[in-house]
C-alpha cells in the first residue's frame, strides 16, 4: 500500500481532499512529536558515537595517572597528571615499545609503496593488454581475495623458515604484499577499465614507449585509487598479527600488536602502563584517521564493497 | 584491450609480471599445495612425517572440540549479523533522517574503531572486563548490584556474547557508513511520498529503504560471514579460547594444535577445514537468500 504511493500525482489530490482545520491541527502534533522524535534520535546516536570514542578518552587520561591512583578510582580524572608512564616507556628499551612502533612503520610503508607499485602494473597490465594467461591470472588473484590466511599459517610458517626468510627485518613485507595485491589489482583494474584507451593510444603515436605511457601517463591519472589503496593497506599491516605472531621470534624486529601481548603479559597488573602504551602505538594512526577521516573512511568502504 | 600497434613486446609484460607474481605465488601457492600434502601426513613438526592418508580428516570429523570451535564461529557470526549489520542499518536509518544533527561526527566517531588494530580492541575490552579494576564491575558496583560482579571472561556461559560485543562494537560503524550511502543513493522523492503518505520512520524503513538496498545490505552481510568465520586476532588476546573451550574458535584451535601442540599435520587439516567451511556457509548464505527473496516475489 505504501509502495504504490509513489505515485506523486495521486497523493496532491488525496491532500487537497483533507479540510484546513485538519491539517493545522495535524502539523501542531506533528511538530511536537517531531521534537520528541528528534530528541530520541540524537541521543541514541550520540550515546553510541561516545562510547565508540570513549575507550580512547578513559585510555588517555588513565593512562597520565600512576598504578595506585588508578587502582583506587579507575575511572575519575586523574588528581595529579604525570607523563611518568609514557616517559617510562619511551626511556625504557626492554619494552621494546619503541621499537616497535619503528619496525611497524618501517614494514608499512615499505608493504604500502610495494603493493601501490605492483597493484599498478599487474592491474593496469591485466585490465588492457590482451596476452595468453592474462585470464588465468586474473582467476589466480581472485582466490586471494578468498583463502583465509589462517587456512595457510602451518606451510607459510615452514615454507619461511625453510626458506630462510623468518625472523629478517624485512620478513613482513613478503606476505603483506602477497596479500595486499589482490585487491589492489582488482581496484585498479576496474578504474583503468574506465579511462578512455585512446589516451595510450595518442601517446604511442607521439611517440611513448609502454614504459613512459605507463608510469608518465596513467600513473598520475589513477592517483585517486592508488591513494584508496594505500590507505587501506596502511591500516591493515600497521594492525596486522598474524603474521608477525608466526613470522616473528627476535624481539628487536618485532611489530606493535606483537609488542603489545607481550608488553601486557608482563605488566598485566600495571593498567595506566598499558594504557599508555596502547595510546602510544595507537597514536600514528588515531592522527591519520582524524585528519583524513573522510577520505579514509570513503576509502576503505569503497575497497571493502568493491572487493 | 590496447590495438595490437602498440602493445608492448610479450618480455616487458613478462618482466614486469615476474616479481609480482613470484612472491605471490610463493606465499599463497606454494603453501595452498603444500597444505593440502601435510594433511595427509602425522607430522610433530620434526624432520620424520608419516603418511597416514586420510587419517587426519576422520581425526576432524570426530573431534568434537573442532566442530565446537565450528559451532562457536557460527555463534559469532549470526550475533554479528544481527549486531553489525542490523544495528548498523538502524543507526543509518536514524542518521539519515532529518532530524539528526552532527552527521558528520557520528560517521567519524562510529567508524573510529575500525581502524583500530583488532590486538588493541581485544585488551581495551579486557580491561572494560576486568574484575577489579573494569569498567562493567565498576558500573554494576555504581548502580546497586555488587552481586552481578564476576570475574566475566572466566564465565562459559558468558564469555561467547562477551567476546562478540566488541566485534559487534569495531565494525558497526563500517557496515553503517556502507549502508548510509546506499540509503543516500535512494531517490529522496520516494521518503517524501511516503512520509506525506503517512509513513512513519519503521514503515519506511522496513517497507521502502529496505528493499531498495538489499543488495547492499547481501554486500554487507557477505562480508560480516567471511570476517567472523576467521576472527582469531581479538579471541587470542581477550581469552584465547578459554575458559575450557568455551571461546574457542576455529583458528584459534587449529593455531594451538599447530603451533601449541606441535602436530602440524592435523593443524593444516584444521586449517583447510577453515577455508572449505567458510566457502560452505558463504554459498549456503548466498543460496539461502536467494530462495527466500524469490519465495517473496512470487507471492
Amino acid at each position: 500500500m505504501i509502495m504504490s504511493s509513489s505515485n506523486g500525482i495521486e497523493d496532491t489530490i488525496v491532500l487537497d481532499r483533507i479540510p484546513e482545520a485538519g491539517i493545522r491541527g495535524e502539523k501542531i502534533l506533528s511538530s511536537l512529536s517531531r521534537r520528541v522524535q528528534s530528541v530520541i534520535l540524537n541521543g541514541i546516536l550520540g550515546l553510541f558515537s561516545i562510547t565508540c570514542i570513549f575507550p580512547l578518552v578513559w585510555l588517555f587520561y588513565s593512562s597520565l595517572k600512576l598504578k595506585r591512583n588508578f587502582n583506587s578510582n579507575i575511572i575519575g580524572l586523574p588528581k595529579e597528571p604525570t607523563f611518568e608512564n609514557y616517559i617510562r616507556i619511551m626511556t625504557n628499551p626492554d619494552y621494546h615499545i619503541w621499537s616497535s612502533m619503528v619496525n611497524s612503520a618501517r614494514n608499512t610503508v615499505m608493504s604500502v609503496a610495494l603493493i601501490i607499485f605492483f597493484g599498478f602494473i599487474v592491474g593496469y597490465i591485466l585490465a588492457r593488454i590482451r596476452f595468453r594467461g592474462n585470464f588465468l591470472i586474473k582467476v589466480m588473484f581472485l582466490l586471494g581475495l578468498v583463502i583465509p590466511v589462517y587456512s595457510l599459517m602451518v606451510p607459510i610458517y615452514v615454507l619461511f623458515s625453510r626458506a630462510g626468510l623468518s625472523n629478517k627485518w624485512f620478513t613482513l613485507v613478503i606476505p603483506y604484499l602477497a596479500f595486499g595485491l589482490p585487491i589492489a589489482i582488482f581496484l585498479v583494474d576496474g578504474y583503468i577499465r574506465a579511462v578512455p584507451k585512446e589516451l595510450e593510444e595518442a601517446a604511442a603515436i607521439d611517440g611513448s614507449s609502454f614504459t613512459r605511457t605507463l608510469f608518465q601517463i596513467i600513473m598520475p591519472l589513477s592517483t585517486p585509487i592508488l591513494v584508496t589503496i594505500g590507505i587501506i593497506q596502511t591500516f591493515s599491516c600497521w594492525n596486522e598479527f598474524v603474521f608477525a605472531l608466526l613470522l616473528l621470534k627476535r624481539q628487536s624486529i618485532q611489530t606493535v600488536p606483537l609488542a603489545m601481548t607481550q608488553f601486557t603479559g608482563q605488566f598485566s597488573s600495571d593498567y595506566p602502563k598499558i594504557m599508555a602504551a596502547l595510546l602510544l602505538t595507537m597514536s600514528p594512526i588515531i592522527v591519520f584517521y582524524f585528519v583524513f577521516s573522510r577520505q579514509i573512511i570513503k576509502g576503505m568502504v569503497s575497497g571493502a564493497v568493491k572487493g | 584491450m590496447l590495438t595490437a600497434a602498440i602493445k608492448p613486446k610479450k618480455r616487458v609484460i613478462f618482466l614486469y609480471l615476474l616479481i609480482p607474481m613470484a612472491v605471490y605465488i610463493f606465499v599463497v601457492f606454494i603453501p595452498l599445495v603444500a597444505a593440502f600434502f601435510y594433511s595427509f601426513f602425522e607430522w610433530k613438526g620434526g624432520p620424520n612425517k608419516t603418511f597416514i592418508g586420510f587419517g587426519n580428516y576422520a581425526a576432524l570429523i570426530k573431534d568434537t572440540t573442532f566442530w565446537e570451535s565450528f559451532g562457536h564461529n557460527m555463534y559469532i557470526v549470526i550475533a554479528c549479523i544481527i549486531g553489525q549489520v542490523g544495528l548498523a542499518f538502524v543507526f543509518a536509518m536514524m542518521i539519515s533522517s532529518r532530524l539528526v544533527r552532527l552527521k558528520g561526527i557520528h560517521r567519524t566517531f562510529c567508524f573510529f574503531p575500525n581502524t583500530i588494530s583488532a590486538v588493541s580492541i581485544g585488551f581495551i575490552w579486557t580491561m572494560i572486563y576486568d574484575y577489579r579494576r573494569g569498567i562493567l564491575n565498576w558500573f554494576l558496583k555504581l548502580i546497586g548490584r555488587p552481586d552481578m560482579v564476576k570475574v566475566w571472561l572466566n564465565e562459559p556461559d558468558l564469555v561467547l556474547p562477551l567476546i562478540s560485543i566488541p566485534l559487534i562494537w569495531q565494525y558497526i560503524g563500517f557496515y553503517m557508513v556502507i549502508i548510509i550511502s546506499a540509503i543516500a543513493s535512494v531517490d529522496k522523492e520516494i521518503f517524501e511520498v511516503a512520509e506525506l503518505d503517512g509513513a512513519n520512520g519503521i514503515q519506511r524503513a522496513f517497507h521502502i529503504v529496505l528493499p531498495l538496498i538489499k543488495n547492499t545490505l547481501l554486500v554487507c552481510v557477505t562480508l560480516c560471514i567471511a570476517g567472523n568465520m576467521k576472527v582469531f586476532d581479538h579471541i587470542f588476546v581477550m581469552t584465547a579460547g578459554g575458559p575450557g573451550n568455551a571461546s574457542n574458535v576455529m583458528a584459534m584451535y587449529g593455531y594451538k594444535i599447530a603451533f601449541d601442540q606441535q602436530n602440524m599435520g592435523y593443524g593444516t587439516t584444521i586449517s583447510l577445514a577453515i577455508f572449505v567451511l567458510s566457502m560452505t556457509v558463504i554459498g549456503g548464505s548466498q543460496v539461502l537468500v536467494k530462495i527466500l527473496t524469490k519465495e517473496k516475489e512470487t507471492l
